[in-house]
């Protein structure tokens, strides 16, 4: 894929190779070139050998070709005519060094990276006392591009007062300098948010009073404050959302749905209502699947959804009720028996295609109340179709919750809290949940009224996929309605968001202040993609953030504005994490300077898309490994790169260091060979190794 | 292109030309006999004699030149052909070779030079890296020629991938033995050598032969090699370029240049000066002069040219601490000039011996104390001071000029300034 003009510029010293056949007399321009990503790829694959004389993108950009042509061809001086030399830049180095003159400047000169000595001096020049390296000296990063007012000689280290435009910064240190260390009170004022005043003596807390007698400047008084506001600012409590568990151990049909203790009755005609409401759903059954009925077929689940209903205050706050031990699972085909599915399906033996214990998947255990939706032919892969199956589901669900409202309070088994706090003075976070948004069945509703309904939601794609900011609390009262069908193992159920354990650990978390998550859709187009993820930077340029971290579900087309995305945030200076399934199946199609710190939620053994359901969503350990990433990453630490092929000890090793760092075992989730093996893997994903094993 | 051939590329006197101006000359033809001592000097390209003056043979070279040259005669003695080929010492003295190796040495030894001390300097170096076979044999010809049982390869224990491949070609021979030296200036130095090799200090006076060995460079030895086995004449010179030069600061080693060749064509060659400049030092940090671009020229004895950065500006008192084993008094004179000082006061390190005329240090690298110098040259009114001593010297120094109020400048800093290496002043504890 060829490169924009601003990609060319940044990789100017990467080597040059046309993308596609390019005529005699064309004028290079880097829509001409191919991306010197995938150089390395085309180099393994044999498609590309790159000859030691080949030319530069910087080299060749204006030069002409000087025969025809074709794709992959390298660039060379024999086929360019008019190649031109790369002006090199130089780039700042130990900006924090102080700046001193490496030549005789005159007054009105500015100060260019070349002008300044190279720091490795200054010990030895300092001590032969050709230097004064004192605190008014400015670092190399505050002169450079500033213009002198005054001559100054070479190894003279400069100070505001030689530049044009310092005077300012002077007066204000000045002042600082000026505060009456008789009176040992310093005077703070907090602009920012609640303008608060606040005197401490010196000598107090944290504060360094001979710091503070030594150098008087801006630089402690920073200090100062923001060891104030840390004590100032306890944590703050944003809302509570209280869940009561309701217990399900048995049901059956009935004349009427209701919950008579814990068996739950469902109304033996409700399907023909459903199917009645929606136009595109020909047939519907429903199934009630207990644990030791594991081993039956079924079609590909859509979606698995728990059952709740908000007792008291809106989504996201106040009381919720949850059923316990039962879980809504959503299957489907179209009338011609076509499973309604895009990239991949996980019909077949319910036990051999779901990964249990994932955030998403049903527990083993659960019962299953799993509708059998048939929509019209070729219905399946139109948007209307999947989401009639679901809201003819829902009217189901929905007759439940009613139930639900209506128990006794004496049924609650259980109650949790989840308390939303924000911990002002801690590195300000914010997670960005990329949403599959490409219409058919790749949508999601938000907020319903109730958990993971249908009921006075939107669909994401209706909303033109742009960012959506809520609480960590809606996510987790089921504010995300999935109808996504992506790839079985990497898309989000429903439940994944209501057990979501990123936005849970972060929760947790002390060291952080998550600020909320933002749902992105994903839409079809690459214009749409941009234009979303443009949006998101804007979005997340208000938040004055510490830290973002960006995830996905699925794999390919939609890691386009992933990494978009990625760069919109990581380009507005805040540290970033990226997370996605990637390993073998999944590598990224595409990349900028900004994904240096990707976290791969693969779980299957050989890297792949295996179909069965969940398997490599994000899981526990996975929000572990996200969060040390981020932090790692806010912390300046450098993050390494990893090797250029897919090798699951990066992932080990990452884990063994958390552990040794934290004291605290972390659970690896079992994968795919957990479990038998189902028709898919046994014929199409491990076919080749069984058939080896069989013959040894 | 017009090659400038020098008339004295040696210890001694002008040679004499016998050429006359409109001859065609071709490489490797000899052009000027020593008159007195001296060495031979051959053309180094082939071309017309375009003017011949008082000290040099100015030669317009054909446009197409040839690596190949006309062979010197074949001689049955090697010390004859090391005399006709016209090789001197190239680690910059220039002594005649022919006359250091007319000596018997049958209880004593060969040293091979291979500390390449100035810092700023790395052909030779590289060619022990690249090719250390021409450079043994060329040690096996010295022992040959002087009858020495025993040879010494002196190199600093930094450079070990020198290290490495010099002893991958010797194979085990042990009548060649490696002597890994410390990196301290000036460890290149003869009488630094001998002493690190035999612990002993010869008297400035004294040479080599007093401590029954011969001391030859590198290049000087695979010189003898060419001539000996080639019948090559000495008419090309390994040399660095290196300095403020477009592409950075890096060392550019070029090997076998023809001699003659004017050093602003291979600064060229290797990118160019670029934008303002201070000086350009033909040699080592250390030893080396500044020298007009315009009338600069590959010699026998070149080792290095170097473009350093622009001088700091000073224009106060200074006092200048001339030692043997750096710049001598009129280049820290010339370097006070170019920095806009007044030069106050002129003192000399303790350990300088004036030997016929050359300046030399009784214990290179061992400071004999500073304070006093410094003391007096603050006494003159000396504001700051500029240094021209080894690693050991400077040292002393900077254990008191900044003590007693004066600032220290090492007539290296602006070269090591350019080249981003570490400035010349306290050595670590």
């Amino acid at each position: 894929m060829s490169i924009s003009a601003e990609q060319a510029a940044e990789m100017k010293n990467e080597v040059a190779v046309v993308c596609c056949r390019t005529e005699e007399g064309t004028v290079i321009e880097s829509a001409h070139l191919e991306d010197p990503d995938i150089f390395p790829d085309l180099v393994d694959s044999g498609l590309l050998t790159i000859p030691a004389n080949c030319l530069k993108i910087g080299e060749v950009l204006g030069a002409k070709v000087t025969k025809t042509i074709d794709s992959l061809t390298p660039l060379t001086l024999d086929i360019i005519d008019g190649a031109k030399e790369i002006e090199e830049e130089i780039e700042l180095v130990e900006e924090d060094e102080k700046a001193v003159l490496k030549y005789n400047k005159k007054a009105g000169e500015t100060i260019n990276i070349e002008d300044l000595e190279n720091p490795m001096h200054f010990d030895k020049l300092s001590d032969s006392l050709l230097l004064d390296l004192d605190d008014k000296v400015l670092t190399r990063k505050e002169v450079v591009g500033k213009k002198l007012i005054k001559d100054v000689v070479a190894l003279t280290p400069i100070t505001g007062n030689m530049l044009e435009g310092y005077e300012n910064t002077e007066k204000e240190i000045d002042e600082v300098s000026q505060i009456p260390m008789s009176s040992r009170v310093l005077k703070i004022k907090i602009d920012e948010g609640k303008g608060i005043d606040i005197e401490v003596p010196l000598g107090f807390g944290d504060i360094n009073t001979s710091t503070i007698e030594k150098s008087p400047s801006l630089e402690v008084v920073g200090n100062a404050t923001e060891e104030i506001t840390k004590e100032e600012n306890e944590e703050i409590v944003v809302r509570k959302l209280i869940r009561k568990h309701f217990k399900i151990d048995e049901v059956k049909f009935g004349s009427e749905t209701k919950i008579e203790g814990t068996t739950l009755y469902i109304r033996e005609d409700i399907c023909k209502d459903a199917i009645e409401v929606e136009k595109l759903v020909t047939d519907m059954k429903i199934d009630i699947i207990t644990p030791n009925e594991y081993d039956q077929f079924s079609n590909t689940i859509m979606d698995v959804q728990p059952i709740a209903t908000k007792e008291k205050g809106e989504l996201g706050e106040g009381i919720t009720r949850v059923i316990d031990g039962v879980v809504v699972l959503v299957t489907g085909t179209d009338e011609k028996g076509v499973q309604i599915g895009e990239f991949g399906s996980s019909e077949g033996i319910l036990e051999r295609n779901i990964m249990w214990g994932r955030p998403g998947s049903p527990e083993k255990g659960e019962i299953f109340i799993k509708t059998d939706v048939t929509v019209k032919e070729g219905k399946g892969m139109e948007r209307p179709g999947p989401m009639s199956a679901h809201r003819a589901t829902d009217i189901v669900v929905q007759e439940i919750r009613d139930a639900l409202k209506k128990l006794d309070e004496d049924l609650v088994i259980n109650t949790d809290e989840l308390v939303q706090k924000r911990r002002p003075g801690k590195k300000k976070v914010v997670i960005i949940k990329e949403i599959m948004g490409q219409g058919a069945m790749h949508d999601n509703y938000l907020l319903p009224a109730e958990p993971v309904g249908t009921l006075g939601a939107k669909a994401n794609v209706d909303l033109g996929n742009v960012p959506v900011i809520v609480s960590p609390l809606q996510v987790l009262d089921g504010c995300v309605h999935a109808l996504t069908c992506i790839g079985p193992a990497s898309k989000e159920t429903s439940r994944h968001y209501w057990r979501e354990p990123l936005v849970l650990e972060a929760m947790k978390d002390e060291e952080i202040d998550l600020a909320g998550v933002i749902f992105v859709g994903s839409p079809q187009i690459n214009s749409e993609k941009f234009y979303v993820s443009k949006l998101l930077g804007m979005t997340v340029e208000t938040m004055d953030l510490d830290g973002a971290i960006v995830t996905t579900e699925g794999f390919g087309n939609n890691h386009i504005d992933f990494a978009s995305h990625i760069e919109q945030v990581g380009k507005r200076d805040i540290p970033v994490v990226g997370v996605t399934y990637s390993a073998v199946q999944g590598q990224l199609v595409v990349g900028n300077k900004y994904m240096d710190a990707m976290v791969d939620l693969n779980k299957s053994r050989q890297g792949i898309e295996n179909e069965i359901l969940e398997n490599n969503c994000l899981a526990y350990e996975d929000a572990v490994r996200i969060l040390y990433m981020l932090k790692a990453k806010m912390a300046g630490e450098e993050i390494i790169a990893p090797e250029r092929s897919w090798n699951p000890d990066v992932k080990l090793n990452n884990i063994n260091l958390i552990e040794k760092v934290t004291g605290k075992k972390i659970e690896i989730a079992p994968n795919e060979t957990s479990l038998k093996m189902s028709k898919k893997r046994r014929e199409i994903y491990e076919k080749d190794e069984l058939e080896v094993a069989e013959e040894n | 292109m017009n090659i400038t051939i020098l008339l004295k590329q040696h210890v001694g006197g002008l040679c004499k030309a016998i050429v006359t101006e409109g001859q065609e000359v071709k490489r490797g033809e000899l052009i000027a006999i020593p008159d007195g001592l001296g060495s031979n000097i051959h053309s180094s390209v082939s071309g017309k004699i375009k003017r011949i003056e008082e000290d040099r043979v100015i030669i317009e070279a054909d446009e197409k030149q040839s690596s190949k040259y006309v062979k010197i005669k074949v001689y049955d003695d090697y010390l004859e052909s090391v005399k006709a080929a016209g090789v001197v010492g190239s680690g910059g003295a220039g002594f005649p070779t022919y006359i250091k190796l007319n000596v018997n040495l049958e209880n004593g030894y060969v040293i091979a030079n291979c500390v390449e001390c100035e810092s700023a300097l790395h052909h030779n170096i590289k060619l022990l890296e690249d090719n250390p076979e021409i450079v043994i044999k060329g040690i096996k010809y010295a022992m040959k020629i002087t009858k020495a049982p025993k040879a010494y390869i002196a190199i600093k224990e930094k450079n070990t991938k020198a290290i490495d491949s010099i002893k991958g070609c010797l194979s085990g021979a042990d009548d060649i033995e490696i002597k890994k030296l410390k990196d301290i200036y000036p460890m290149g130095e003869e009488r630094a050598i001998i002493h690190a090799i035999f612990d002993k200090w010869l008297e400035p006076t004294q040479l080599p032969l007093e401590a029954n060995c011969v001391v030859l460079n590198a290049e000087t030895l695979s010189n003898i090699t060419r001539a000996i086995e080639n019948r090559k004449p000495v008419i090309d010179k390994d040399i660095t370029v290196v300095g403020k030069i477009k592409g950075g600061n890096k060392a550019h080693v070029l090997f076998q240049v023809p001699i003659g060749m004017p050093i602003a064509n291979l600064i060229e060659k290797c990118g160019g000066i670029d934008g303002e400049y201070g000086e350009i030092i033909i040699g080592g940090p250390y030893t080396g002069k500044a020298e007009d671009i315009n009338n600069a020229f590959v010699t026998k004895m070149s080792g290095g040219s170097i473009v350093t950065i622009p001088f700091p500006k000073y224009e106060g008192p200074v006092g200048l601490l001339v030692c043997a084993c750096g710049a001598n008094e009129e280049r820290l004179r010339d370097i006070a000039e170019k920095m806009g000082a007044e030069v106050v006061g002129v003192v000399e390190c303790k350990n300088v011996i004036d030997v016929r005329g050359a300046k030399k240090c009784k214990t290179p690298g061992d400071c004999p104390g500073q304070a006093q110098k410094i003391m007096s040259l603050k006494k003159n009114g000396a504001k700051r001071v500029i240094i021209s001593n080894c690693s050991d010297c400077s040292n002393t120094v900077m254990c008191c000029a900044p003590k007693i109020g004066v600032p220290v400048y090492h007539h290296t800093d602006h070269v090591f300034r350019t080249l981003d290496y570490p400035l010349t002043r306290r050595l670590s504890l």
